[in-house]
Formats: structure tokens, sequence, C-alpha cells
């Protein structure tokens, strides 16, 4: 059991199992109460019928009822629906709990990853792992799992009870139920997939909505209004058909059990007063009969649910094994954080300011190399320009200084240091990369500088928007740098400003500029430009060719023309 | 409560049948309607017989045990349980079958008519909300009328499986013993009372556990989609806590949701069972025979059995007004989409005419105007270049010639005006826009749209030919949501050769050359020569390599509009002499990079 929970120096945990039993282990008086909840319900539930039995054959025979047995009737269903309530709100807890320690394991995970990770994936695949997929396991918890093993116990009680009243109704009712059971899984799997042809269906309903909302222009001159409508009309009609078979299976399902236990009982209130043997068997007092008419009545509900249980299982399990992929995913090589944080105060004197040695790239092993044997050395306060056609790697190159990559052979050093050895924190003290192009986060203009990062004062962000001449318009805006970042609050431009502001916020010593792909006008070109030349002012750059910085920095800069696999200078 | 509500559905009656009424729909499956409620009544009533049956049953047994009755009548008696029991449960299934279909009818219904709505919407309309958010909005809208018909479909089942059954419960009930049926009547109303005081306390925290949530999955979002920029500025620390605390609020928000929705319901029960007490009391005085009425054993299984199958249906009073409430919610917002849409005017088949542009101006409501006093004249075959820089308004001018948006001056096609009253598109004019606007279906669908005729001539024209003959099923090949399976070059061509499939007398044509490359440009340009013979084009662009070609050439700036041809505003206009010099250096020097 131990070796699929294993943790890690953060005290991760990497399987959906692991995340369970830390849970259990942490909340360990809570999952004793839930285990006595369900036990406690499910024997309080057999006991009404047993009470009532007493009454009516007490009755039958002309004797008088205690009061205390009509009030302790209703004090059992009382007591057993309280438990229930109890046992509801601990179930929910203990899962909302367990999804929590999943989703957190998960989050953990992501800062683990390597970077290839995020460009690969789609990220509303990441995020239905996040979502979907744990809610999965949510209702794994809520109507699976814990639900069923109550359910189970309460259909075993009731068949206890039943065989030691009835041997007659025992029996017949374990005959029948394995074929009811077996009924109801077939009508669930049914339904099952006419809900999944349905949903499917809707999915391609809703797919023609903004596609139409978005041909709306060549739909309305070219008058074809009635092709669309037929096409939207055939997917409405398959969602439909889907539909009318799960009504069917839906609507009949009930009637038959019910149907089937009104028989059950006719059967067994004939056999019992045929007498003799037949009595014997089925022996029943009307008090027996009233409570067992009782039973067979709540005899069917569990049954249903099991079948619903599984379900929720199975689908729960797809879900579980994606998770436990995705916490299963390779690692990357990453910085113990409580390590030295003096790391600042080295001496950078000493060392190139980045120095990349024999680097060999690719992004996968099938692919071909980006970088074969690929060598560069920045001195302090230089200035780099690397060019060459797409594809030839100028990218990777700066992805590789970021420490996004790591390469497949080689080394690189940044002020005598391999990038996954600086601490995250100081990692914008020693680099500031302005990406190729804007990310807006969530929050206020002056987030956006100082990515939400405690370390960085007003000040500093300050200092960065005037360094790239976009501190007159944030000081204008009603709330200032707290002025929530909408898209529309800044031009094309203006982001790009933000995006520079946000790479030098913390001073760093070394410039990385990715291509822009944001295409300007001439106006705020030259702004961004004058932008680009104060933040790169007494820094060391290097920077991917493009229109800007060729203007800027041409007649200083040295150049590095990026040829596929070779490298020329 | 549920009388009120029928009574508003009768006064809706003596309107008249109008698509955007509840009633409608119900009218509309009158049949379906009254099949459930033949079956409904029937089983319902039918439900009473249940217990009924059962206390016989255990009475039977009393007297075969005392000798006063034999086992043939219980035989008979079990019987005819079976056979009830089974007739009332075939009544219910047919009940519920039609009352599902009902809803499933409807919701289709709904559906077309939202759908036919969204294409012959209003243009205004339509230009004011021309986001991505409008197909979010549209899709939410879809399930809306899910949820109406879903909504109907429970108010049809409930009017029925409570109002009637209840009805029939309570009857049985009074029947036995009035005055205990009075006294086991205050409990489950009291239960029904609690749980609709509780329940803004039940919206209110699904409320707010469903904000927590779709805070949580947005920032999932955010973390996952700019992963990198927060490793790049070090951020993910940060980013983790944060995480970790939208998780526990919302953990705290979704067990405070849940308890309130589902552990309440237990509590329910419990105070209407409070009567059990007095029944089993009082029911056994009235057995012993010194109660209110004389019972035997029977009455007593019966009524207690009705009674607490009343309690179940009792507690269900309350949810049945939730989904009302919620199918109202849901019939309002669609509500806007239901009615008899306008239809364009059908397409006339019209024959090349001469265009003339008089004194057109053009503003956007509450601006200064984008462009004034446009004016000139084409014939039949010729190609008009549009250009200008950047906001110029060069894409708004094409847009006048398809009747988006209302104009001053004139433009005649063949001597007629263009409508341009925002309603409805102009049926002469061929547009090609921006955006290729394909559909995610195969080439030859998104060419003629489901009209028939031959694609392969305008996919000769636009230089496709080979390209679709060379894939593996060829003009049925299917591109695609938006056509991502092609390229943009292939995506704009596509588009083209539908603008040219239906041949119109005006051809619209914004930035069509922009993905291509330059000798693909200049066959297409040939082709439009051929293809155009017959009509007017207007082809607007900032590429000007065609442009010595062309018939005519307009030069947009600052509001104004120079028309002449080629040399004459390479003479008169430094602008535009400048940008096709600049244009041609660039290509020149690519020209050469590419030879090196």
């Amino acid at each position: 059991m131990k070796k699929t929970g294993r943790s890690d120096a953060d005290g991760a945990v990497s399987s959906v199992a692991g995340c369970i039993r830390e849970t259990v282990r942490r909340h360990r008086l809570m999952s004793l109460l839930l285990a006595a909840a369900i036990a406690g319900s499910v024997v309080l539930s057999l006991l009404p019928p047993l009470v009532l039995e007493r009454i009516i054959d007490s009755l039958a025979e002309g004797k008088p009822i205690a009061f205390s047995a009509a009030a302790g009737y209703f004090l059992i269903t009382a007591v057993s629906g309280l438990l229930d309530a109890g046992k509801e709100t601990m179930i929910t807890v203990f899962g909302q709990k367990a999804t929590h320690q999943i989703r957190s394991a998960m989050s953990s995970k992501l800062r683990r990853l390597p970077s290839v990770y995020f460009i690969e994936k789609d990220p509303g695949v990441t995020v239905s792992r996040f979502v979907n997929d744990v809610n999965t396991i949510d209702s794994l918890f809520a109507s699976g799992v814990i639900s069923m093993a109550a359910d189970v116990c309460r259909l075993a009680g009731i068949l206890l009870v039943i065989f030691t009243r009835s041997l007659g109704l025992g029996i017949l009712l374990a005959a029948v139920t394995p074929l009811l059971f077996r009924m109801t899984r077939v009508f669930q799997k049914r339904m099952l997939q006419a809900q999944m042809d349905g949903r499917a269906a809707v999915g391609r309903t809703s797919q023609q909505i903004p596609e139409t909302l978005q041909n709306l222009r060549t739909i309305r001159t070219l008058r074809q209004e009635n092709f669309m409508q037929k096409r939207y009309g055939d997917t409405i009609e398959e969602g439909f058909r889907a539909q009318e078979r799960s009504n069917f299976y839906d609507a009949v399902y009930s009637p038959i059990i019910v149907t089937v236990s009104a028989i059950l009982v006719g059967i067994v209130m004939a056999a019992s007063a045929r007498g003799g043997m037949w009595q014997t068997f089925f022996g029943m007092s009307a008090g027996t009969a009233a409570a067992m008419i009782s039973y067979v009545g709540s005899f069917f509900g569990p049954l249903e649910s099991i079948g619903m249980e599984i379900q929720n299982i199975q689908s729960a399990v797809a879900g579980v094994r994606r998770i436990n992929e995705f916490l299963g995913e390779d690692e990357r090589k990453m910085a113990e954080t409580d390590g030295d944080t003096d790391f600042a105060e080295n001496e950078t004197g000493t060392h190139a300011a980045v120095s990349l040695r024999d680097i060999c790239f690719r992004y996968k092993e099938e692919e071909p190399g980006i970088l074969e044997d690929f060598s560069l050395e920045v001195q302090e306060g230089e200035s780099v320009i690397l060019a060459g056609r797409t594809g030839s790697g100028k990218s990777t190159v700066l992805r590789l200084i970021e420490g996004l990559y790591a390469p497949q052979s080689g080394t690189v050093r940044i002020f005598g240091k391999a990038p996954e050895e600086i601490p995250e924190e100081e990692k914008r003290r020693w680099m500031g990369c302005v990406e190729q192009q804007f990310h807006r986060i969530p929050g206020t203009v002056g987030e956006q500088v100082s990515m939400g990062d405690p370390q960085i004062s007003r000040s500093q962000v300050e200092k960065a928007l005037r360094t790239v001449g976009l501190w007159e318009t944030v000081d204008q805006l009603p709330m200032g740098m707290d002025t929530p970042c909408t898209e529309k609050l800044f031009s094309q431009g203006q982001f790009q400003l933000l995006s520079i502001a946000r790479a030098i916020a913390e001073d760093p010593k070394l410039l990385l500029l990715d291509e822009m792909t944001a295409s300007l006008d001439a106006g705020t070109e030259e702004q961004v430009l004058a932008a680009l030349e104060a933040a790169a002012d007494r820094r060391t750059v290097i920077s991917v060719s493009h229109r800007l910085n060729d203007m800027a920095m041409k007649k200083k800069a040295r150049i590095l023309v990026l040829q596929g696999e070779d490298e020329a200078e | 409560m549920t009388k009120e509500k029928m009574n508003k559905e009768k006064k809706g009656c003596s309107a008249s049948e109008k698509t955007d009424r509840v009633l409608f729909y119900f009218r509309k499956e009158v049949w379906i309607l009254l099949a459930v409620t033949i079956t409904g009544i029937l089983y319902n009533v039918g439900l009473a017989a249940g217990p009924w049956f059962e206390g016989q049953l255990v009475q039977c047994l009393c007297d075969i045990l005392s000798r006063r009755r034999d086992a043939g009548d219980m035989l008979k008696l079990a019987a005819w349980y079976g056979a009830v029991i089974a007739f009332v449960q075939l009544m219910r299934f047919l009940k519920r079958l039609y009352v599902r279909k009902f809803a499933n009818n409807t919701g289709k219904r709904m559906k077309m008519t939202i759908y036919r709505n969204l294409l012959h919407q209003d243009l205004m309309h339509r230009n004011a909300h021309q986001d991505e958010e409008a197909g979010a909005m549209m899709t939410r809208i879809l399930a809306d009328a899910d949820a109406c018909a879903e909504g109907m479909r429970k108010f049809t089942t409930e009017v029925f499986d409570t109002g009637v059954v209840m009805v029939a419960y309570l009857g049985m009930l009074l029947t036995y013993d009035v005055r205990l049926t009075l006294l086991s009547m205050i409990f489950p109303p009291a239960a029904c009372l609690l749980a609709e005081k509780l329940k803004v306390l039940v919206t209110r925290n699904a409320a707010l556990s469903r904000e927590s949530s779709a805070r949580l999955n947005s920032a999932t979002l955010e973390r996952v989609t700019h992963g990198l920029t927060y490793r790049l500025y070090g951020r993910e620390r940060g980013c983790e806590k944060a995480y970790e605390a939208d998780l526990t609020d919302y953990e705290k928000k979704a067990v405070r949701a849940n308890i309130w929705e589902n552990a309440m319901q237990p509590v329910y029960q419990v105070i209407s069972m409070i009567s059990s007490v007095l029944i089993l009391w009082f029911g056994a005085q009235n057995v012993l025979g010194n109660g209110w009425v004389s019972w035997d054993v029977a009455a007593f299984t019966t009524f207690f059995a009705c009674y607490l199958k009343l309690a179940v249906k009792a507690s269900k009073v309350a949810k049945l007004f939730n989904a009302v409430q919620k199918a109202r919610v849901s019939w309002n917002r669609i509500r806007p989409w239901l009615g008899e849409p306008a239809r364009d005017p059908l397409l006339r088949k019209i024959c090349s005419a001469d265009l003339s542009v008089r004194s057109l101006t053009f503003s956007f409501p509450g601006q200064k105007p984008l462009f004034s006093q446009v004016s000139f004249q084409a014939e039949p075959g010729e190609i008009i270049g549009i250009t200008g820089e950047i906001a110029c308004g060069k894409s708004t001018l094409g847009k006048l010639f398809l009747g988006e948006f209302p104009y001053e001056g004139e433009i005649l096609l063949g001597g007629k005006r263009l409508s341009g009253d925002g309603k409805a598109f102009e049926t002469c004019t061929g547009y090609l826009g921006h955006q290729p606007e394909l559909f995610s279906g195969t080439i030859e669908e998104n060419i003629c749209l489901g009209e028939p005729g031959d694609v392969w001539p305008v996919l000769r024209a636009v230089c496709m030919e080979a390209e679709v003959k060379a894939l593996p099923r060829g003009i049925h090949t299917v591109i695609g949501s938006g056509g991502v399976r092609l390229s943009g070059g292939q995506q704009a061509r596509i588009a083209l050769a539908r603008t040219l499939y239906f041949r119109k007398p005006l051809l619209v044509l914004d930035d069509p050359f922009s993905a291509v490359d330059p000798g693909t440009e200049e066959a297409m340009f040939s082709s439009l020569r051929i293809w155009g013979k017959e009509s007017v084009i207007l082809l607007i662009s900032h590429r000007l390599a065609m442009f010595p070609q062309m018939d005519q050439v307009l030069w947009m700036e600052n509001g104004r509009v120079t028309a002449g041809d080629h040399n004459l505003l390479m003479d008169t206009v430094p602008q535009y002499r400048r940008l096709f010099e600049a244009q041609r250096k660039e290509t020149d020097e690519h020209e050469e990079n590419r030879k090196k």
C-alpha cells in the first residue's frame, strides 16, 4: 500500500489513493464518526417496521398498546433521520476535504512540471483534470463508494430480518433480486449510452451557435438561412432521438419494480393463508405481514441506488486514472528553495554574464535537433542580437537561459550559476524577460508589473512604469496603479510597454528580449523603441532580432546569425 | 398555489397563438397532454389502491388466523391486488413516457424557434453584440430552453403526482377518521413552512458556492494558461499560495451549501413524522374500540401506510415550486428569442447593373463622420481598388454596400437605391470580409452551401484545383470548425470561391489576397477579371501590387476620398505614391533574399 502513496521532499502526494489516505489520517476522528453514522443509520432504518409488527400483532389480538411503543416508533424514525443527516454532512465534508487535498497536490505538481508541458498541452485539457476529473472523485464519495457501502448494508439487513421472520419471502426475494439487479444494470447502461449520445449531440449543436453568429453575414447575404436551419435541425434531431431512448427506460423502470414487489407480496400473502406446511414456511402473523410489506417496499430503493453508484464509480475510475497520470508526469530539475539565499550577493565580476557551452537541444527524442553543439558567451554589459530564420532556434536560446528548457547536453551558466539553481524569488533580480506577447494576469495595473510579488514595492513599480514612459498614462487612471487591468484599458502598444516594465521591475542585471509579435502603428512603435532603449540602458542584453531592436541596437550590438543546426558569427 | 398557476395559464388561452407564450407550447402538444391527463388521473387515483389493498391483505390474514375467512378469499384478494397494481403501474409508465415526450418535443420546438430568431436577427442588434461572448451567451440560452422544457415537464408531472395524489390520499384519510386526519395534518405543512423559510439560506449558500467555484475554475485556467509567464517571473509559489486560499474558500462554501441543500431533508421528514405518534396511539384506540371511530386492523394499516406516503409527497411540494421558479427564470431569458422573426426579402435574380455612388457620408452614432461626400461610378466588368491608411474606414465603406449600416447620400445599383436601414442584408451584393466565415462541413458544402452545382470552376478560379484534388477526399474533405484544418491562405481562397459561386452584380472583397503569395495573387486577380465580367467589383486592400491594373482607385485619408486611376493618384497623391513604392521595394528585397 505504501508505495503508491509515496511522498517527495515537499510532502506532496503522487496519487489519488495517497491523497485520500492523507485525508483520512488528518481527519481520523471524522472518519470514525462517519463510519459510526453509517452503521447507526443502517441499523435504525431496519427497526420501525419491527415496532409496527409488534403494535399490529397486539392489536390483532385485541390487546391495548403501550404509548411508549408509539413514541418509540417515532423516536427511532427521528434518530435514524438525524443520523442520515449527519451521515450526509460528513460524507460531504470528507469528500470536500479529499478533493481539496487532491487539488492541492495537483497545484504543487504544476510547479514541478517541465515547461514543455505548458506549451504542448492544451490548457483546457489540464483545467478539465482539475475541474471535471476531481469532481467525479467528489461524486465518488457523495454518491459512490460510501453510499454504496451503506446501501449494501441496508439491503443485507432487510434480507436478514426477512429471513428470520419469513423464510419463504426471504428465498423469493433472494431469487428475484439478482434478476432485477441485472435488469437495473442493463437499463442504466442503455440510459447512460443514450445520455452520452445526447450529450454529444448537444455538443455538436452548441458548436453550431458561435459558428452561425460568426458567419451570419455570409449566411444572410447569400440567403442560405434554410441550409443552416436544416444543419441545425439535424443535430437537434439526433439529440431528440437519444432523449427519446433514455425516456423510455426512465419511464418503464420504476413501474416494473413496483409491480414486481406487489406480486411478491401477493404471492407471500396467498401462500401464508393456505395454512399447514405453507404457513410454517412463510409463517406470518398479521403484524409480520404489515412489516414485510413495508420491507419489500423499501427493498428495491437501495437496489436502484447501487446500480447508479456502480455507474458513478466507473466514471470516477476514469477520472482517477487521468489524475494519477497527471500526478505521475515527469518532473523538472528544480532549485531547493531553502538553500543559500545570499545567492544574490555572489561576486559577479569573475563570471561571464551568460555562458552556453556545447549545447545540444531538441524538444522531443524523435524530433530533429534545434541546437547542436551551440556555444555562446556574453560578457557583462554586452548587447547581443540573435538573428536567423524562423525555426533556427533564436527563441530556444533565450528559453535555455531563462531556465524554461534544460539542454540534453552542455551547460548553461548565468553569472556562473545554472538557471535551475536560481531560487524562484530571486529570479527577477538576475534576469528580466520580455515575452513574445504580453500576458495579462488578473489584478490591478500595478500587479501587471509586480506580478503580485510582495517583494516589489509600489515605488519600484512606479520606477519601472516611468522608465518605459507609461507612468503618466497610469497615473491618470481613476485609481492609478490600483485600477483593475482590463483588455480595453490599454492599446496593444501600451501593453507592450507594460511587458517591458514587468521585466525590469526588480532591476535585473540581464535583460532578455524575445521577438514581439504585436503589430504596432508607427507612433506606438517609436514609443516601444524608446522604452526598450531605456530598459536596455546599463544592462546586459540578449535579444531576438525584430524590427524594433534592429533599429535600436544595431549600432552597438554584436549580431549572431543562427542557421538551423550550425552557427556562424 | 398550483391552482393559481393553472388559472394564469387559462387566461393565456384567449391570447393569440404566439410562439413566445408558454401556452403555445402546451397547446401544440394537446394530444400528448390529453394522454398524460387520462393516464395521470387513473394512476394517481389508483395509487390509493395500494395502501387499501395492503390493509385488506393484513386484515384478511387476521381473519384467516381466527378462522373467519379461508385461503380462497386471500388468493382472490392477492390476485386482485397484483392485477390492480399492475394496471396502475402501466398507467404510470404511459404517463411518464408521454410527459417526457411532451418535454422533449417542446424543447426541440423552442430550440428551433430560437435558432430561427438567431438567423434572422436584426443587424443593428448584431452589430451591438458582436463579440465572442455572444456565442457563449446563445449557447447558454439554448440550455435555458432545455431547462424550460424540463420545468414544464416537472410542472405537468407534479400537477398529477403531487396535486391529484395528495387530494386522493387526503380524501381517503378523511373517510377513515376526520379528527385524526386533521390532527396529523398539522406537521407536514409545518415541515414545508420551515423548508420554505430556510430556502433563502439554501439559495444564498448555493449562490456563494457557485461563485466560489467559478473563482476557483478561472484561477485554475489562469494558472495553467499563463504557467510559463508565472515561471518566468518566479511567481509559481505565490500562485500556489493564492490557489490554496481559493481551495479553502471553496471547500468551506461547498460544504455549507451542501448541508443546507441535502442534510436538512431528513430533518423535515422527522418533523412530519411527529404525526406517526398520534396515528399509532389514537389509531390503536380506534381499533380497540375506545377511540373517535371504530376501526379494524385493515383500516389501521391503510391509514398509517397512506399517511406515510402523503408525508413523502408533501416534502416534495417545495421542490415543485422550486422547479417552476427555476423554469420561469430560464423562460424570461429565452423569451426575447421566441418571437416570429422578420424574414429578409427573398433572393431576386438580378442582372448586371451600373453602380453609382453619390455624396456618400457615414458616421457611427454619436461620432464625427468617418468619411463624407464619396462619389464614384462604375460599370459591370470594372474592378475598383480601395485603399488608405490603417483605420481610414475602408472596411466600413465596403460594409455600407451590404446594407449593414444606415448611411447618408446615395448608393444606386441599376438605378435602385440600396437599403441601409440596418434591418436586413442587401440581396444584390456579394461580400468577402476579413473573416473567411467557414463552417465545419466539407469543402463543397462551404462553397455552395447546399445549392446544387459544380464547384470545380470556382476552385480553379481561386487556384485551388490541384490542392483540393490532392486531398484524399477531394471536395468532400471536412475542414473542421471555422476551417481550422486548412491554412489561412486556403481558407481565404475557399471563401472567395464561395463569393464567386453566388455571382452577384456587386462584389465587395475586403482584403482577399492577404494570405496568398504574390504569384497566386496575380493568377487570382486575372480570374476575377474573367468571373467578374458582369459584376462591379470593389476590392479593398492595403497591398497595392495589383492596383496598377485596376480600372479605378479610391484613396481614403482623413475622411476624404480621392478617386482616379493608379497613374493619376501616383501623380497627385504623395501618400499613395510613397506607400506603393515602399511596398514594391520590400517585394524586391524579398525576391532578392529568396534568390540568395
